[in-house]
This record gives C-alpha cells, structure tokens and sequence, in this order.
C-alpha cells in the first residue's frame, strides 16, 4: 500500500470508530483496518448498547453521564454525516435501580450526588406502579436453578429503587458504529475491511506500522489497539507492550437472553431498563416486545473465559452461531421470571452470544504504553459502549498530547469534559495502575 | 427376481388432461433396478392417459387400483388397498414420494406392514449386497445438516423420495394394464367428512414446486407479498415465508419454509428480504439455486446463495414481474387430490 | 380420561450438528423437547382442562437427559410424566413398541397425542405406528382438534392450503401440527410447581418388548455441505431483474 497515514486504528468497532474521527477532525490522517466486513460487527453488535448512568466509581458516573449528552445529539455529534444505513437512534425508557444487596446503591447514589446526576428515590408502590408486573420479594443471594435453595419462597421485600429518567438504550449498536464511520470518512479517515492484522511492527523503539495476513505492509508512526476481544492479541504482537501493562485483558464469554415480554405488559412502549442485583439481571426493552436480558455476572456463575479466534470461527465448545448454553438460558430466565412471576419462558433459547473484552478489574485501559507511539483502548466490553463517544475525544486528545511530548505515565493528562463541568484524570485508566477494588467486578464496571 | 411398485400421483393440466406428476419420473428413475418389474399402482386414474408416460420410463405393469368414488379419499381406505395390492402381487419393495399425499399414505402401509420405513429419500440402493435383503437408503436428517445413509433391514421396505432429488432418465418398456378392483374395504374408526381449500395459501405445494419465491422480514407487511404471489403466479412458482413473517403474522404458518416449517427442495429459490437464520437453511439448503435479494449485503444468505442482489426485494420483484409478463409462462398444472368445496 | 402425549428428546435447532465417530453426532450440545410437541403438549392441557377427572400423561423414550424434556412438559402443564430410560438410539419402529407398552402398562389411552414429526430423524411415522400396534385411527399434522360425543373432530392440513376435516373414534391418535395453538410457555411459578409432579422411570429392558427384526439403523452420517460461489448481480432494478430473468431461462431452465 503506497499511502501513508499518521495513525493506524486496529478495530472499527464502536470505540475504534470515535477514535478515528476524532484524530481526523485534529487533522490526522487515518487508517481504520478491521478484520471482520463492516464497522461495528464484532463485539459491537453482540452489545446490549445500554445508556445508564450508575456505575460504581464517581469518574465511571461522571463519565457515562458525559456520554448520555452525546447520544442525545447524535446527528449533530455526526456533523449531519448521511449514512446509507440510515442512523442509530437512541431510545429514552428511564433507568430503575433496584436497591438490594447485590449492589452498592449507596456509593452509587453517593456518585450521583457528587456529579449532579439527575434521579429520583422510589419506594415500592412507585415502582410497583411503573412496573405493574413485577414481584418486589427480595430473593437475595443470587443462586443457579441447579441449587434447589433457587426454589425457596421468598419472605422480605426489597426496599425501594433509584430512578435515573435519563437512561436507555441505542437500537442498533452495530449501526451507531457505521454511523460514526461514515462521520470520520467525511473527515477523510480511511477504513479497510477483512483486514487481519498479523504483526506490529517497531524499529529503534518506536512504532513503524503494521503487517497484515495477506503480507501488505503499512507504515505509521502511531498505531492504536482498538481490537476488543482481540486486544490482549495485539498487545502481544507489539514488542513489550503486553509485558509493560500491570493489567491484562480478556475475552469472556458472555450470553444475553431475549425472552418474550408478558402478553398483558407492553414492555417495548412501557418498560424501563432495570438493573436488578437481587437476582444478579438487568434487563431493557427490545423490538417484538421482548425483554433483553443480561447477566450482572453473580459469583454463582460460571466465567467462561475463551479463545476468540477460536470462539469467532464457531470453534471450541459451545461455539458462536448465537448458540446459547441451555443451563444459562434456564439461570437467566428464571430469574426474571422470580421478578416477574407472568413472564412466560419458552423452552428454546434466544438471545445473542458474544465476548467481552474484559480486563483485570473490569475497568478498561486508556493509556499509552511502553512503545512510543502504540496506544491501546481496551478492556471496554461489557460496560463501556455508552461512553465510546467519550472515549473517542479522550483518546484523540491523549495520542495528540503524547506525541507531542506529554509525559502522561508521570504527569497523567488531565481530561476536560465537553458537556459536564468536570475534569477526568486519564491516569485512572493508566495500565500501569493496580486493581482497583473499588471496582464492582462485573459488567456494571 | 424382485417386484417393486411405484406409487404414482397424478395432476390435470389446463387442458383437462390426466397426467403422471412430472416430480414421479425421478422417484421412478430411483426405483428402477437391475433385474427387477416395476409396479405402477395408480389409484382410479385415467390409465390410458397414462400408459405412454410411464412406459417411456420402464414401467411393466400399471396396476389400475379401483376404489368404490365415497371411499377413495380416504387415507386409510387407500393405504389398505396399496397394502392389499403389495400382498396380492408379491412386492418386495414400495417407493413413492415425500409429497402430501406420500406423507400421509406411506407410513399407514408401513404401520400396517410393520415394515421399515425412510421418507425423504435421495438416493436408495436395493441391493447393496447379494445374501441380504437389506437396502441402503439416503436421506436428510437434522434438518437439512447431515446426510443419512440408512439401512433397513425386513421385508418390503417402503421408500418416501424428495421431489427433485434426481435427474429424471427414460427407459423404454413393454407395458401391460392390470386391473385390480372389487376390494372390500371399509375406515369406520377414520371418515373423512370434509375437505376443502384454504384461499390464503398458495396454489402450489411447496415441497413439490419447482420455483419458490420467499419472503421475510424485508417484505415489511403482508400487503407486500401480494407483490411475490403476482410474480409467483405468472412464473408458476410457490410461495413460501421465512418465519419472521409468519410470526409477524403477515402469512400463515403453511407458507413457513425452515426447520419448523415445510423443508422444500425446489430447483429455485428466490428469497426476498430474509436474512437467512440457521433454522432457514434448514429447511431449503438443499434447493438446487439460490437467488438472494436483500438490502443489507452482509446478510448471511447473501453468502450462501448462487446469485445475489443488493437491493430492496419489493423494487426487482415488481421489474420482473413485468418482463415475465412479456414471455409465455408454461401451463400450470393442478394437483389431483380430489379437493372440493371450500370451508 | 387418560391422555397421553409422547414427547421427543431432540437437539436444539439453533444448535450446529457436528458429525462425529461415522454414524452419531457430538452430544455436546443443548437437547430440548421437540418443538411439535410443545403443540401437542398445549392441546392436551386445554382438553384436559375442559374434561373433569382428565390426566395428560407425558412420555419419553430416551436417556437421561431426557427428563428435561419432561420436566418442560410438566411445567407446560402435564400431571406427570414416563421415562423409558435407553441410552441408545432407536428407530421408530422399536420406539412405537417401546411406547405402546409404557403406555399400555402405565394405563389405558382415551387418546395420544405427538407432534407431526421430531426435528432429528424426521422420520414422520411413529405416530402411524403406534396407532397401528393399538389398532387405533390416526390422523397427523392436525390444526383443529374436538371432541364430540366420543368421537374427535380433527382438521388436518394435507399441504399448504388444503386442509381435510375428518372423524376419528376415540381413543385416538394425533400429531400435532404448528398450526394447531400456540404453545403456552411455562412460568417460573410454573416450574417450581412441575418439579413436584412425579416423573417415572422405567428401564427399556425392563419392558421386555419381543425382539424386533425390522429395523432402519443409520450406518452413515455427513455433513451436508453447501458449496454455492456466490456471484453479485448489479445494476438497476430493472437490469437486475433482466439478469435474473436469463438465469432462469438458460441456467436454471424452468422457464421457456
């Protein structure tokens, strides 16, 4: 390939995407390579593409609040880009956080107060109200319909809810992908399609691009590991980059099930998104008035952690082919059908099976690394699709500092957001940081 | 030397005429063996129609089967008279196809005979070896993801074939009549008291049509599919639904093609606006070209079709509706089941 | 009344079919009840429903695992249910035997019910089968189903858009069609209620069915491969239709 580009982004998924657009309004000349046909349909596509606020760190709710503004004006966020595929669209349903004793509701609450997230306290009968088929039993501790302890009645009630009215879900997630790809595109970012990325390659210390399967090489002095479940993969392909991070990536396995809404309730018009720690679900609307059911990860639960080239080619186990696991169609179901005791579970599993890209503390990296001029941001699966827009400016701002000299690992950059006024410490997602406990350890990040 | 009979079904054309179905030719095709008489077992049909047909295929013997006109459409009635019919003549093996009427009748002889059975034959092989009466026998299993080969073991296996599993091949023969009449049989525990036909369906059966034009979710509702029966109609093909559009509740659920739906082996499919799930190739993977139109190129019967078009389904469809109205279609011919009022 | 509905083990349709050792397939994957049967399940309820002192019975022949297909029969809303425990596979002319003699030591049919065919074999028989072993009339692929003075009044679709209404004696035996209902899925109150309804087991070998000497046994399983070479046809709606319209003439030859 004879062009030459300043940055090559590997992956363009929902965040690679952003990144691209982002560099190219800076003026950056980009390469998007992604190994799969189209924007947005690796993980992206497998992702529920929940807008909520609650997350369990003040800078995760400040940032997911920052994000939410971004959805609201997409086409304007777009630069009124035309896309063929027509746009994304985000959908308000309000967000009801069960207060139960498999969240930490008060540090939440705690973090809405601190960002001025706007929300409402309800107590049973509002929520009973706003969700008429609901059983508001507390069925705490989460347990698999294999333990027989999973069939005992309930006895206390739960205490009430956290109403967030800004919250909801974008309809098609690989489409807000494509949609920022046709917004970088107008900025003159390219994008390559069923492109594998097979080495990284760097001279003297420094990056100087990137081999692909079919042997073509191309040459930048920044590259950017954007590859979701692929990203410990090319990590590793980029001379100590993979040994220079304290925190290490992922792909996990992870099943979402869509089981058809109670006849009597018209959850597609009516339904909130509901995060429900109680029975270790959260759940939001779908189109055929389906519940869209995803797993909050309980302990109880097994972590099926995966080789994606292998899962990606339908091999290995259970396989991709949405070939859900029986047993966890069963744990998911029935555990909302606790909740809602008229939800009728059909005998064949549906729903959607995809990887996370998962890091250690379930908090992802945006950093630099060890490499001069490689970049990563990963670990973002699970809980990072609300804030890719974020995450694209963020990105763009850190590569385009560091390359002009900040010295980000010792005086971490310090992020202004665009919406909220509030700063973000970028060290937070440093690589070389330790755990963070404070973390919850699932998909609630 | 072995005897095997061919159950034959027939159609009239537009001129009235009676006819052999042209879908029997292959199964006969299939049926014929070295060394061995076929059987035509014909149920109160015109036989001089159908004689030349059927010589031209290798038929000896036309068994011309009379039922008493009350009594002729009724399944087990039909089945006893076969069965009478396989006794009397010394047949060691049946064959007939995994048609509507074949579903319904092959299996009540096999009961009967308690003798086994393979529908939805592609292939059979009467004398795998010399010492056993086995055969071998192809067939689809797991909706339309594996191929069977299955040996039967016992006296006069029945075989259920695929409509267009082979290429038909002529093989011309002396032939005789034989009439086999006066059977006293009687169904007091099954009547059939009505019969009819349901007019939201297609005209032709699905399993046995030769073109399909299908249409799922890109139909969008279920005015549009006026637009695939009107070119359904001028091409005389069938037309059938993926089961979006039967759960949408667009067509009814006889149109589904899928796993849970009709599996259909014709020699086109045309599928309009269906994505292709898993449980849809299931039930037309076998058809024998696939042309896929679809907006979204990424859809996955894009890249399991012989030929694709990117483009929304309800603008060609309507073009070649009008380019085939252009051209002289073949004569549609109507299956003779003995269908009467409608409900 | 006793109703009985035989229900099949089957894998689950969504799943991929891997071929393994010539003739079986990786049983590594997720084995549902067949969908047909959810049909004839949800009909049996609402007869028995309608009729006092009725008892749906659902019965399996299968291994082990089977029993959740019967526990998702229970929870659909039989009282009980049979296991004929084999670990092997068997054809439907041993499977009908095997059936009839649950049944018949189990208790004494008014009418039985299965789906139109298993997803599996597809064999489409042993309904015909076991009516014929209890000399009882059969209809399959039904999409209306009543009684009336002892008799049952079935619709059957013979194919797509002809339908034959015939009369049956009772007892009876019925496939069920897709058209037949929409089944009624199990809620969690449900499920709990099913896993207290008595499942029995008994071992096929303990029914002592005669040896049977006609059989169909699969020798041989491939994985049917589809090998098409996509090719785009472009241009207009009308050049695309032009394009198609040759295919079918002088590739395809199915118009002249």
């Amino acid at each position: 390939m004879s062009e030459k580009y300043d940055a090559i982004i590997i992956g363009a998924g929902v965040i690679g995407a952003p990144i691209a657009y982002e560099m190219a309004k800076m003026g950056y000349k980009t390469l998007n390579v992604d190994k799969l046909p189209d924007a947005g349909e690796g993980s992206t596509a497998g992702s529920c593409a929940i807008v909520r606020a609650h997350y369990s760190t003040a800078d995760g709710v400040a940032m997911a609040y920052e994000g939410f503004k971004y959805w609201l004006d997409w086409e304007n966020y777009l630069d009124n880009v035309e896309d063929e595929k027509g746009l994304a669209k985000y959908m308000n349903t309000g967000s009801i956080l069960l207060k139960s004793q498999g969240h930490d509701w008060k540090k939440v609450q705690a973090n809405y107060d601190e960002v001025g997230v706007d929300y409402e306290e309800w107590d049973n009968d509002k929520i009973k109200k706003a969700v008429p088929v609901a059983d508001l039993h507390e069925f705490w501790p989460v347990r698999r319909p294999e333990d027989p302890k999973f069939y005992d009645e309930p006895t206390k009630a739960l205490g009430g809810g956290i109403f967030c009215p800004e919250a909801g879900y974008v309809n098609d997630p690989a489409l807000s992908a494509h949609n920022i790809m046709r917004a970088a595109e107008a900025k003159g970012s390219k994008f390559i399609f069923n492109a594998e990325v097979v080495d990284v390659r760097s001279e003297n210390n420094k990056i100087t691009g990137i081999t692909l399967k079919d042997g073509t090489k191309i040459d930048a002095g920044i590259v950017v590991n954007v590859g979701g479940p692929h990203s410990f993969q090319i990590n590793k392909m980029a001379e100590g980059v993979w040994e220079g991070c304290n925190i290490k990536t992922k792909a996990l396995r992870h099943e979402v099930m869509y089981c058809p809404s109670p006849d009597e309730y018209d959850y597609i018009n009516d339904g909130y998104h509901m995060s429900d720690g109680d029975i270790g679900c959260y759940v939001r609307p779908e189109v055929g008035n389906l519940f869209l059911i995803g797993s909050e990860d309980p302990d109880c639960d097994p972590q099926e952690w995966v080789d994606p080239d292998e899962f990606y080619a339908g091999k290995g186990g259970h396989g991709r082919d949405n070939v859900l696991s029986e047993e966890q169609w069963k744990a998911q179901c029935y555990r909302l059908g606790k909740r809602i005791p008229s939800l009728a579970v059909p005998n064949q599993p549906k729903g959607v099976v995809d990887l996370y890209d998962c890091s250690d503390d379930w908090i992802p990296v945006y950093d630099k690394s060890d490499l001069p001029g490689f970049y990563m941001a990963i670990g973002t699966s699970g809980n990072q699709y609300k804030n890719a827009p974020v995450v694209g400016r963020m990105m763009a701002e850190l590569i385009d500092a560091c390359e002009k000299g900040l010295d980000h690992d010792n005086e971490p950059m310090q992020y202004k957001y665009k919406f909220i006024d509030r700063t973000m410490n970028v060290g937070f997602f440093s690589r070389k940081r330790e755990i963070n406990y404070n973390s919850s350890f699932s998909v609630n990040g | 030397m072995k005897n095997i009979a061919v159950i034959i079904e027939t159609d009239v054309s537009k001129s009235g005429r009676e006819e052999v179905k042209e879908i029997c030719f292959g199964m006969i095709t299939i049926a014929r063996e070295k060394n061995c008489e076929l059987f035509a077992f014909v149920i109160n049909a015109d036989i001089q129609a159908l004689k030349p047909d059927l010589k031209s295929f290798g038929i000896a013997n036309i068994l011309d089967i009379v039922l008493e006109s009350d009594l002729q459409y009724n399944p087990v009635v039909r089945a006893k008279a076969m069965v009478k019919a396989v006794e009397k003549f010394h047949i060691d093996a049946v064959f007939g196809l995994c048609t509507p009427m074949g579903k319904d009748l092959l299996p009540r002889m096999a009961a009967q005979l308690d003798a086994p059975l393979v529908m939805g034959c592609i292939d059979v092989d009467l004398q795998p070896d010399s010492h056993t009466k086995n055969c071998l026998a192809k067939t689809l299993q797991y909706s339309g993801k594996a191929i069977a080969t299955i040996k039967t073991r016992g006296n006069i296996p029945i075989f259920g074939v695929k409509p267009n599993a082979v290429k038909p091949v002529k093989a011309q023969t002396d032939t005789r009549i034989l009439r086999f009449d006066g059977i006293d049989l009687d169904a007091t525990k099954l009547k059939l008291i009505q019969t009819g036909r349901n007019d939201k369906s297609a005209d032709i059966n699905l399993s046995e049509a030769d073109i399909i034009i299908a249409g799922g979710r890109g139909m969008k509702n279920p005015e549009n599919f006026t637009t695939l029966f009107k070119c359904a109609k001028i091409l005389n093909a069938s037309v059938g639904a993926s089961r979006v559009a039967v759960d949408e509740g667009w067509v009814p659920y006889s149109m589904q093609v899928g796993q849970t739906g009709e599996k259909v082996n014709p020699k086109v499919y045309i599928a309009c606006g269906i994505s292709g799930s898993i449980q849809h190739f299931a039930g037309m993977k076998t058809s024998q070209m696939v042309i896929a139109i679809n907006s979204d190129k990424d859809a996955p019967i894009m890249s399991n079709s012989d030929y694709y078009v990117v483009a929304d389904a309800l603008e060609v469809i309507p073009e070649l509706t009008k380019l085939l109205s252009s051209t002289q279609p073949k004569a549609a011919n109507l299956p003779n089941y003995g269908v009467g009022n409608k409900f | 009344m006793q109703i009985y509905v035989c229900v099949r083990h089957v894998p689950d349709s969504a799943a991929s079919i891997t071929v393994t050792g010539g003739a079986g397939i990786d049983q590594n994957i997720a084995f549902l009840i067949n969908p047909f049967d959810e049909h004839a399940i949800t009909q049996a309820v609402k007869i028995r429903d309608k009729i006092q002192g009725a008892e749906v019975i659902a019965i399996c022949l299968g291994p082990d695992d089977a029993q959740k297909t019967l526990q998702s029969s229970l929870a659909m809303g039989a009282d009980r249910g049979v296991l004929v425990q084999t670990s092997e596979n068997h054809d439907s002319i041993l499977t009908a035997k095997a059936l009839k003699t649950a049944i018949e030591q189990d208790g004494s049919p008014d009418l039985i019910l299965t789906g139109k065919e298993s997803i599996d074999a597809e064999g489409m028989q042993t309904m015909f089968r076991i009516g014929a072993l209890f000399n009882f009339p059969v209809v399959n692929n039904i999409v209306k189903f009543n009684i009336q003075d002892n008799e049952a009044i079935v619709d059957h679709e013979f194919s797509s858009g002809i339908v034959n209404r015939y009369k049956m004696t009772l007892p009876c035996v019925v496939g069920a069609g897709k058209a037949l209902n929409v089944p009624k899925y199990p809620t969690f109150p449900d499920i709990v209620k099913a896993r207290k309804k008595p499942v029995k087991k008994i071992a096929l070998t303990d029914l002592n069915i005669e040896t049977v000497t006609n059989s169909m046994t699969v020798v041989k399983l491939e994985p049917l491969l589809q090998k098409r070479n996509p090719e785009e046809i472009k241009g207009t709606a009308v050049q695309a239709a032009e394009q198609i319209v040759q295919i079918l003439k002088f590739e395809a030859k199915v118009i002249s």
